[in-house]
């Protein structure tokens, strides 16, 4: 008996496929998370049941889905901007503690009144984010350093040195807790009446916008996007890819470091160690499920923002770690990659008596 | 040249392959002699490098069958071909450059280290096998490719790594490669494409020796006096098919180059009488290195006047594309001076030669002058969409640009386009790939367009609307630098000709004083104009085909000894 | 002080332990063209199973076993998607690792707290009596010989055997290495099933001889320091080792400077501050991390063509009739 596998490249993707394969693999994902619930003696559709409906009804619900959303939705935007020029930002993470580091010092010790405190805390926090995304972007540009591996270690390093500060110079608050003090009223996010979400959303939504008239609509869009489809033939046109690499990463910083500061302005209240729910891999998840534009980032973002909340709220109803939420993110990779894979390879598998010839990898490209 | 024993020791019968949209094998043959060298002739696109790969094991095919001393065997796998005796020259070296020379040659054969194998002869199957895998043997080959290296005269050292040789040791590594696997047949994939003249011929010298100790070979080529040098027969195929088989000594050149070509090959292009104007582009003592860091211009100066097209001749790898990318501000000049309309743009960044009125087209249209996944839209406008009238506030405006790539497709009849803003350029074929790169350089106008290979792996309609929109632009007052592998493009299309040789100018000249032969003997490095065979006839602008180009035997008589 | 210096040097060779096996397994399979980023999550499955083993069978070397072997088949997954699928390398490293790290404390949240015998220390006769070396080089769990004997192992299949000559073409320029007759995929699967194999083994060194527990992200970003030691090793075994016991020496001392009394009075304030600062255990933590990034800047900044360190063909799939 002899099983064949053979990959035929596709010369156009069938319709259902290329709409279909967000919601494919959401739901192949969750199938899959179904079956982690069965072996903890959890009866899955309730358990689905809690982290999605239940959320969804009610304001409290929504309230912590947006607010849940909205680090992811800069996070992803951060990701999905250097995604854009052909660049990977594994270290979204990293931009977030240290944009949420400067952001709370500022908020803590430097007295205005709220509005411009806050602005003020903005702009920290970008700055912060800044310059955690120059250094890999900077390494990348100038010497072709890996971006993947720079902005992962260094993303590592600004854990630590948030652990640091919230055990030295900023501790605050009662006691010899690594916490830093509570962020005065001033310096907190007010909120949206009625929802009882911060205004944190708004904002994520508003630079939501701008990346998206940008990359669509500008000079520096096009080039981004010229830039990652072809960086050689891109710079033979006269762009400057030096630029746009340390530009993109740079923006992505900012993003993420205010993604950082708003976790912990409107969340949160201090600074604590490890403070971040792993926002910056599922933002990896978020742009990479939401790579087309901007506002598929949103839409993915709050997709996951939902799945996170819900997590939490499954914890506490059937006692079933919230890491289940880690799985299914992964869950949703792995069927995203198999359908970008079936995408662009039609798969055939003969199964045959006897011996068979094997037939290997047909061609996709026109020879000489 | 040798004669071979009489039946044939390879044959490939209706050999078929194909890929999508273009068949590339068309029921091909091929019969090769035990111990001649047997050329495959064609020209680019033929199907010769695809009919080579099915026989390495590389491609498989898709009909027909391969016959070796007799026997009909499959061959699936480079392995296969390995075992069964077929080893392969590629035309872009298969070397590991961080790894010695012995470490290239033996990779893949597995042989056990001597304390291994030391008193286990006919140990079993398995043992054997992990004994191979787990250790390595590495005085005895490298012994053995000495010795190979010497018996040829290679001058090879088998400890050094081999990214510190040069292109002709490598290509030489290449064939130990396959001397040291014992093969009975030799596949060169035009293996003269990176050498020197000198290099070439002692290339040949070997491959004659080798045919005498028994070798059989096959020798890819779509140069006529190199079919005509060194091969017994010649298989000539086009359009993917097989057009003939002759005996080399039996043709002309000219017999060749109507099979290759399927036509007298006459070009009837209106090149009428232009007056010069001001210097548009000045280049002067130009040093340039190459991708691997050595010098590949070494000194040129050019002028390119308004409404002259400067043609640049020479056989691929001595400096011209390193000149182009010079010209248009992608590689860094080491010393020299580029100007442009009297503007100094020495080192400066692309952008600035594009904005100063330089085009280019560039040699590898899917590297450098596309970006295959992005629209025909997006391609189309990428040298003019800073310009104002893609400007609509602080936005780009795509519905501009979307007209103004409409406006290309529809000047330079470039094919098989239904809506620009959607379809992938990476979609399009070569021909009007290239149309649409040609169009988008000429459409803006530039003062300078620097042209590097332009009509290179295009089919022949494509080619002559490339060749007349050149013109056409000259006419209308733009420079233009023409470099060419295509000789007779060179000599048809040119006001002036120079002829680079090793990253220097080595012979200036026009149409109208020289001829082919003259141009392929500067190109090859050979003497001055007395020196060489037969009186140098003057064209008039027709080339004529006839005449034998000098051998390199000639040459080197000529020079007197070694150069 | 001595006494101080032997339990360091106790601590850096343990700690040293997960690094070295951890970097020859990703080594190999970098070197063979593949990067793993999921190090983190195989570690971690190969901590839980190993430690689920253990308590259930009572015999540490099941746990091994079976750690290895979950590590081989989480790596399997990678294998599959970069190698067959040709999917993007970071992609599914990243996605391995989030799996990982997902799966272990989901199914790991019922076992935190358990107590194991793990694994004993065997002592080498007469070696164990040399003074300060002896304790921490030759009474060791198994694990710690395994790292010991795992390096030149791995030295020698890379440099002085015909797989290994073969693993190194494929991830310098698998077209040729195909043209050559070698098997691109069946190597390429190969190294990256050991290299996760050696992410299981660490993993389990982690939980049945380091700790002794298990806790969830009981790895807490080793598996990152694995990915930065292989490059800051150049791909090397032998400098991985140099690499391996500095980074587990900054960790050892992270934990133990803090009982030190780290103030000098006879210099000034300012200097004992920077001081407290550079040797606070988070900004020790950094270290690896930035020495790491520094070294790779360097490397690549200063490669000439032929004699980067870098594997050629590191993140790049292969498929023979493409382009």
């Amino acid at each position: 008996m002899n099983i064949d596998v053979d990959f035929t490249a596709r010369q156009e993707v069938p319709r259902w496929l290329a709409y279909g394969s967000s919601v494919f693999t959401i739901l192949a994902a969750l199938l899959v998370g179904a079956v982690a619930l069965v072996t903890l003696n959890v009866n899955p559709l309730d358990a689905y049941q809690v982290m999605f409906v239940q959320q969804l009804t009610g304001l409290t619900g929504i309230s912590n889905v947006l607010e849940k959303s909205t680090p992811l939705i800069l996070a992803g935007l951060a990701v999905y901007i250097p995604l854009r020029a052909g660049l990977w930002n594994i270290g979204a993470t990293g931009q977030i503690y240290i944009g949420a580091i400067i952001g709370t010092w500022i908020g803590i010790n430097v007295t205005a009144p709220s509005f411009v405190l806050l602005i003020l805390m903005f702009l920290g926090a970008a700055l912060g984010g800044m310059l955690w995304g120059f250094i890999p972007g900077y390494l990348r540009a100038k010497w072709g350093v890996n971006e993947i591996i720079t902005s992962l270690l260094i993303s590592y390093a600004a854990i630590e040195i948030n652990g640091y500060m919230v055990r030295g110079p900023m501790q605050g608050g009662a006691g010899n807790f690594p916490v830093s003090a509570v962020l005065p009223s001033g310096a907190q996010l007010p909120e949206i009446p009625i929802i009882e979400s911060h205004i944190g959303i708004l904002i994520a939504l508003l630079f939501a916008v701008i990346v998206y008239v940008v990359v669509q609509k500008t000079n520096v869009g096009y080039e981004i996007t010229f830039t990652g489809s072809n960086p050689d033939a891109a710079r033979q046109a006269g762009m400057n890819s030096f630029y746009i690499y340390v530009m993109v990463f740079v923006a992505a910083g900012a993003l993420a470091g205010m993604a950082g500061l708003i976790e912990i302005a409107g969340v949160q209240d201090r600074l604590r160690p490890d403070f971040s729910p792993g926002y910056g891999f599922t933002a990896i998840v978020v742009a990479l499920l939401g790579r087309g534009n901007a506002f598929k980032v949103v839409l993915a973002a709050l997709f996951f923002g939902l799945l996170l909340v819900g997590g939490t709220s499954l914890e506490v109803a059937y006692t079933v770690p919230s890491a289940l939420v880690e799985v299914i993110q992964a869950l949703v990779i792995l069927f995203l990659i198999t359908a970008e894979f079936l995408k662009s390879y039609k798969v055939d598998i003969d199964f045959t008596m006897g011996e068979s010839k094997p037939n290997p990898t047909a061609s996709a490209e026109e020879g000489v | 040249m040798t004669n071979g024993g009489s039946p044939s020791f390879l044959e490939m019968r209706g050999i078929v392959k194909k890929f999508p949209g273009v068949i590339a094998n068309d029921e091909v043959d091929l019969k090769v002699k035990k111990g001649e060298i047997h050329g495959l002739l064609g020209e680019n696109g033929a199907g010769k490098s695809t009919l080579m790969k099915i026989l390495y094991g590389l491609y498989t095919k898709d009909g027909g069958e391969i016959v070796l001393d007799g026997e009909q065997i499959d061959l699936e796998s480079p392995q296969q071909a390995i075992n069964a005796g077929i080893g392969m020259v590629h035309q872009h070296f298969m070397l590991i450059p961080k790894l010695t020379v012995t470490q290239n040659v033996i990779l893949g054969k597995r042989e056990a280290s001597n304390t291994l194998t030391a008193g286990k002869e006919g140990s079993s199957g398995v043992l054997k096998s992990l004994g191979e895998m787990f250790s390595i043997d590495r005085k005895g080959p490298q012994e053995r490719i000495k010795g190979l290296s010497d018996d040829y005269g290679f001058g090879i050292d088998p400890t050094e790594p081999v990214w510190q040789l040069e292109v002709g040791e490598q290509q030489r590594v290449e064939i130990l490669k396959a001397l040291y696997r014992d093969v009975d047949l030799l596949i060169l994939d035009e293996p003269t494409a990176v050498l020197t003249p000198n290099e070439a011929s002692k290339l040949f010298e070997t491959l004659e020796e080798l045919a005498d100790d028994g070798l059989s070979i096959i020798f890819i080529t779509h140069k006529l006096y190199e079919a005509k040098e060194i091969t017994d027969r010649v298989t000539i195929l086009r359009d993917g098919k097989h057009i003939d088989t002759v005996d080399t000594a039996d043709m002309t050149e000219a017999d060749l180059a109507e099979r290759m070509v399927g036509h007298e090959v006459l070009f009837d292009l209106d090149k009428s009488e232009v007056a010069k104007g001001d210097v548009k582009m000045r280049a002067d003592n130009l040093h340039a290195l190459d991708e691997r860091g050595l010098p590949a211009v070494e000194g040129i100066d050019l002028e390119i006047k308004s409404g002259e097209i400067v043609g640049i001749a020479g056989v691929s790898g001595n400096g011209q594309k390193e000149l182009a990318e010079c010209l248009v501000g992608v590689r860094d000049i080491e010393e020299g001076t580029i100007t442009v309309n009297d503007r100094d743009l020495t080192n400066k960044h692309p952008r600035k030669f594009i904005e100063e009125g330089v085009s280019f087209i560039p040699e590898d249209r899917l590297k450098y002058g596309l970006a295959p996944e992005l629209s025909v839209m997006h391609n189309a406008g990428v040298k003019e969409y800073r310009k104002k009238r893609f400007q609509s506030g602080p936005f780009l405006d795509y519905d501009e640009l979307e007209a103004y790539a409409n406006e290309i497709i529809d000047k330079y009849d470039v094919r098989g386009i239904s809506d620009a803003r959607k379809m992938q350029s990476g979609d399009l074929s070569g021909g009007n790939m290239q149309k649409l790169i040609v169009g988008r350089e000429s459409y803006r106008n530039p003062d300078v367009l620097i042209a590097n290979q332009p009509t290179r792996g295009v089919d022949v309609g494509a080619i002559e609307d490339i060749r007349r929109n050149l013109l056409a632009q000259r006419e209308k007052g733009m420079g233009i630098l023409l470099v060419s592998e295509d000789l007779d493009e060179v000599l048809d299309m040119s006001d002036r000709i120079l002829v680079v040789y090793e990253g220097e100018v080595v012979h200036e000249t026009t149409p109208e004083e020289t001829n082919k032969q003259e141009i392929g003997l500067k190109m090859t490095g050979g003497g001055s104009t007395e020196d060489s065979e037969g009186a140098v006839a003057t064209d008039g602008g027709q080339t004529s085909k006839t005449e034998a180009l000098p051998t390199n035997q000639d040459a080197d008589n000529s020079n007197g000894g070694e150069r | 002080m001595a006494g101080f210096l032997t339990n360091l040097l106790d601590a850096t060779i343990s700690a040293g332990t997960i690094f070295i096996i951890g970097a020859l397994g990703e080594i190999i399979a970098e070197r063979a063209g593949i990067l793993n980023l999921g190090m983190e999550g195989m570690m971690l499955v190969g901590a839980l199973t190993g430690y689920m083993t253990t308590v259930v069978t009572g015999n540490p070397w099941i746990g091994l076993g079976v750690a290895i072997v979950g590590g081989m088949l989480m790596s399997l997954i990678h294998a599959f998607l970069t190698i067959t699928l040709k999917s993007d390398q970071v992609i599914s490293g990243v996605m391995l690792t989030l799996l990982g790290t997902g799966l272990t404390t989901y199914f790991g949240a019922r076992w935190t707290g358990r107590s194991i015998d793990g694994m004993k220390d065997i002592s080498i006769p007469v070696l164990e009596q040399i003074p300060i070396l002896g304790s921490a080089f030759f009474t060791n769990p198994a694990t710690d010989y395994m790292a010991f004997l795992l390096v030149p192992s791995v030295w020698y299949l890379l440099n002085r055997t015909n797989l290994g000559l073969e693993l190194i073409s494929v991830g310098e320029d698998p077209e040729t290495a195909d043209t050559m007759g070698v098997s691109v995929f069946r190597l390429r699967y190969l190294a990256v099933l050991i290299g996760g194999a050696l992410a299981g083994l660490a993993g389990a060194h982690l939980s049945l001889a380091f700790t002794g527990i298990w806790t969830g992200g009981l790895t807490a970003g080793r598996g990152w320091i694995v990915v930065a030691l292989v490059i800051f090793a150049r791909w090397s075994p032998i400098y991985a080792v140099a690499g391996a016991y500095l980074f587990g020496m900054l960790e050892a001392l992270q934990i133990r400077i803090q009982g030190l009394e780290l103030v000098f009075d006879v210099l000034p304030n300012v200097v004992n501050e920077a001081i407290a600062f550079f040797a606070s255990p988070q900004i020790m933590a950094t270290y690896p991390y930035f020495i790491t990034v520094i070294v790779l800047a360097i490397t690549v900044a200063r490669s000439r063509e032929g004699a980067s360190a870098v594997p050629s063909a590191l993140l790049q799939s292969y498929s023979r009739e493409m382009d």
